[in-house]
C-alpha cells in the first residue's frame, strides 16, 4: 500500500464534505499555516484545508519553548493515519508558548485548527515579518486553485 | 479517493480513519474489497494445479472451505502474492490475490479472471454476523473459513468466513449488478462503511501481513513468520526446494512487533537499533487506535526476542520501543 506519503504541504486528495473556514482576522501562509497577529506576538496553528487534507491527526511533534525559529523555517511535524507533514514558522522569532494538550490530544487540530488546536506562539521583533502572510480571501483562492 | 492497483478507493468515508478503525472493533463495518482479484480455476485436474503451484496444501480443508496460501518464487522462496483460495465446489476453486498480483497469479495457475463480474463486500467486527442476518441469513451462518453459496435477490453469491481486520466477519461475492444495492442493504442494516486507511490499520493491530511490505520480492514466508502456510508434506510446489534449503541454514531476519513507548506513528522503512547498531528495519507501522501507541512490524534479527527494548530511527529522533508478541490487539478485546 502506498497511501502513506511524507508530504511538506498537504496536497492529498481531499472532497470536504463541508465548506471550509478561513477566519478574516487571521494570515495564512502557502503551506497552510495560519497566524493571528497580536501586538508582537503571532498564534500559530495550521488552517481548516490544512487538518481536512491530513485526515485524523495523531500525533503532533511541538517546537522546544524557547526555540529560535526562521520564516519557512521548521516549526514541527503534524503526523496523521496517512501521513506526516512538516509544520513551518510563518514568521521568524522566538516560541514563547506552546500548546502542550495537543500531546494528549492532537484531535484537536481537526476538531478545532484555529481555536483549541492551536500549536505555538511566536514572539518577535519586527513586524515587517509578517508582511509575506496572505489575508483570508488570497488564501481561499489558493485552496481553491490546489 | 486514491488510486490504488487500478481502482479508484476511498481511504476513509466522512467520519475518518480512527472512528472507521473503532467500529470494526466495536461494532460492524462494511469495506468494498473488490478490487482484490478473483481467478476461478475450474474443471478436472484444478486441485492438482493449485496443489503444484500454491505453497499451502489444500488437502487440510475441503470443499466449502476457505484458505491461507501463497505463490513463491521459484528461485528463493520468496512471495510472489499472497492469496486467499475459496474452494466453492469439488472442482471450482475462486483464487483470490492482491489487486496488482493477478495477471502473475494467473500466469502461473491458468484460469479465468473473473474480478470484473462481481463486486466484493466485507462486513467485519463482533457485530458483523448480526448485520449480516438481516440481510442475508444463509451468508450470516458461515462458519469461519467456510465457504458457501446463497441467493440474494433473485442472483448467486458467494459468502466466505474471511477477512483482514482481526475480527470476526463475513466477505460476499455478488454480481457487479447487484453490487451497490447488496452495499446500500449492509449499510441499512447497520454495517458502517470503512475505508482503505482504515482497512490498514486494522490489519496492522491485527498482526496481518500487507504484500509489498511484510511479503514480497527477498521475503519468504518462513522470514515473515509463516511457517504454517507451508504444506512441507506436499511432494512438490513452487518454490520448495529453496524454502528447504532456507529452513535447515535458519533464517536470517524475522517478523516481529514493535509497540512505541508513546503515541508517535512508527513508519515503513525506518531503522530499528538494538544498543545503537541496526538490527531491522520497519515493513509496516502507524499508529494503533486501540492501544493509543504507536505500532510496527518489522523484520529485525533473528535473535531479538520478545520483551527486548530497541529503538526506532525517525526523522532525526529515536523513538523508544519494545518488541512485542503479535497480534497487537486480539478479535473482540476492544470490544468490552
Amino acid at each position: 500500500m502506498t497511501y502513506w506519503v511524507r508530504v511538506g504541504t498537504p496536497v492529498i486528495d481531499c472532497a470536504s464534505p463541508y465548506p471550509m473556514n478561513f477566519p478574516a482576522d487571521l494570515r495564512y501562509t502557502e503551506d497552510h499555516e495560519w497566524a493571528k497577529v497580536e501586538g508582537n506576538r503571532a498564534r500559530v496553528g495550521i488552517t481548516d484545508y490544512a487538518q481536512d487534507a491530513l485526515g485524523d491527526v495523531v500525533y503532533v511533534q511541538l517546537p522546544a519553548m524557547g526555540t529560535q525559529v526562521e520564516t519557512k523555517g521548521p516549526l514541527g511535524e503534524v503526523e496523521s493515519t496517512k501521513s506526516v507533514s512538516d509544520i513551518y514558522a510563518p514568521l521568524a522569532g522566538r516560541v514563547v508558548e506552546v500548546n502542550a494538550s495537543l500531546d494528549d490530544h492532537p484531535e484537536l487540530i481537526n476538531s478545532d485548527p484555529y481555536g483549541e488546536g492551536w500549536i505555538c506562539v511566536i514572539e518577535f521583533d519586527d513586524l515587517e515579518h509578517a508582511d509575506g502572510l496572505m489575508d483570508a480571501s488570497a488564501y481561499e483562492r489558493l485552496v481553491s486553485a490546489e | 479517493m486514491v488510486g490504488f492497483g487500478g481502482w479508484e478507493m476511498p481511504l476513509s468515508y466522512p467520519h475518518g480513519t480512527l472512528a472507521e478503525h473503532m467500529v470494526c472493533r466495536k461494532e460492524a463495518a462494511a469495506f468494498d474489497v473488490s478490487h482484490l482479484g478473483t481467478v476461478r480455476v475450474e474443471g478436472p485436474g484444478s486441485f492438482e494445479r493449485l496443489q503444484g503451484a500454491l505453497c499451502n496444501d489444500l488437502g487440510r480443508v475441503a470443499p466449502g472451505r476457505a484458505q491461507y496460501t501463497q505463490l513463491l518464487d521459484e528461485g528463493d522462496g520468496s512471495v510472489v502474492d499472497d492469496i486467499i483460495v475459496w474452494w466453492v465446489d469439488e472442482q471450482a476453486f475462486d483464487v483470490m490475490p492482491n489487486a496488482s498480483n493477478t495477471d502473475a497469479v494467473l500466469a502461473a495457475i491458468g484460469g479465468q479472471d473473473t474480478t470484473d463480474t462481481r463486486a466484493v463486500i466485507a462486513i467485519q467486527g463482533p457485530l458483523a454476523r448480526s448485520v449480516v442476518e438481516r440481510v442475508c441469513p444463509e451468508a450470516a451462518a458461515v462458519r469461519r473459513f467456510g465457504v458457501a453459496r446463497f441467493m440474494w435477490q433473485g442472483s448467486p453469491c458467494l459468502a466466505a468466513g474471511t477477512g483482514y481486520t482481526g475480527e470476526d466477519g463475513v466477505e460476499c461475492a455478488v454480481p457487479a449488478s447487484v453490487a451497490g444495492e447488496f452495499w446500500e442493504a449492509m449499510l441499512d442494516a447497520g454495517a458502517q462503511p470503512a475505508g482503505l486507511g482504515a482497512r490498514d490499520t486494522l490489519r496492522l493491530e491485527a498482526g496481518l501481513p500487507l504484500h509489498g511490505h511484510e511479503l514480497g520480492p527477498g521475503i519468504s514466508p518462513l522470514q515473515a513468520g509463516l511457517g504454517w502456510v507451508v504444506g512441507w508434506d506436499k511432494p512438490a510446489f513452487r518454490g520448495k526446494e529453496a524454502l528447504i534449503a532456507e529452513r535447515a541454514r535458519g533464517v536470517t531476519r524475522i517478523l516481529r512487533g514493535l509497540v512505541a513507548q508513546g503515541r508517535q506513528p512508527l513508519r515503513a522503512e525506518q531503522e530499528v537499533l538494538l544498543d545503537g547498531r541496526e538490527a531491522g528495519r520497519i515493513t509496516s507501522g502507524n499508529y494503533s487506535p486501540v492501544l493509543g501507541r504507536g505500532i510496527a512490524l518489522a523484520l529485525l534479527d533473528p535473535a531479538i526476542g520478545t520483551g527486548t527494548s530497541v529503538s526506532v530511527a525517525g526523522r532525526g529522533r529515536e523513538i523508544a520501543a519494545k518488541v512485542t508478541a503479535l497480534p497487537f490487539v486480539k478479535a473482540g478485546t476492544a470490544a468490552s
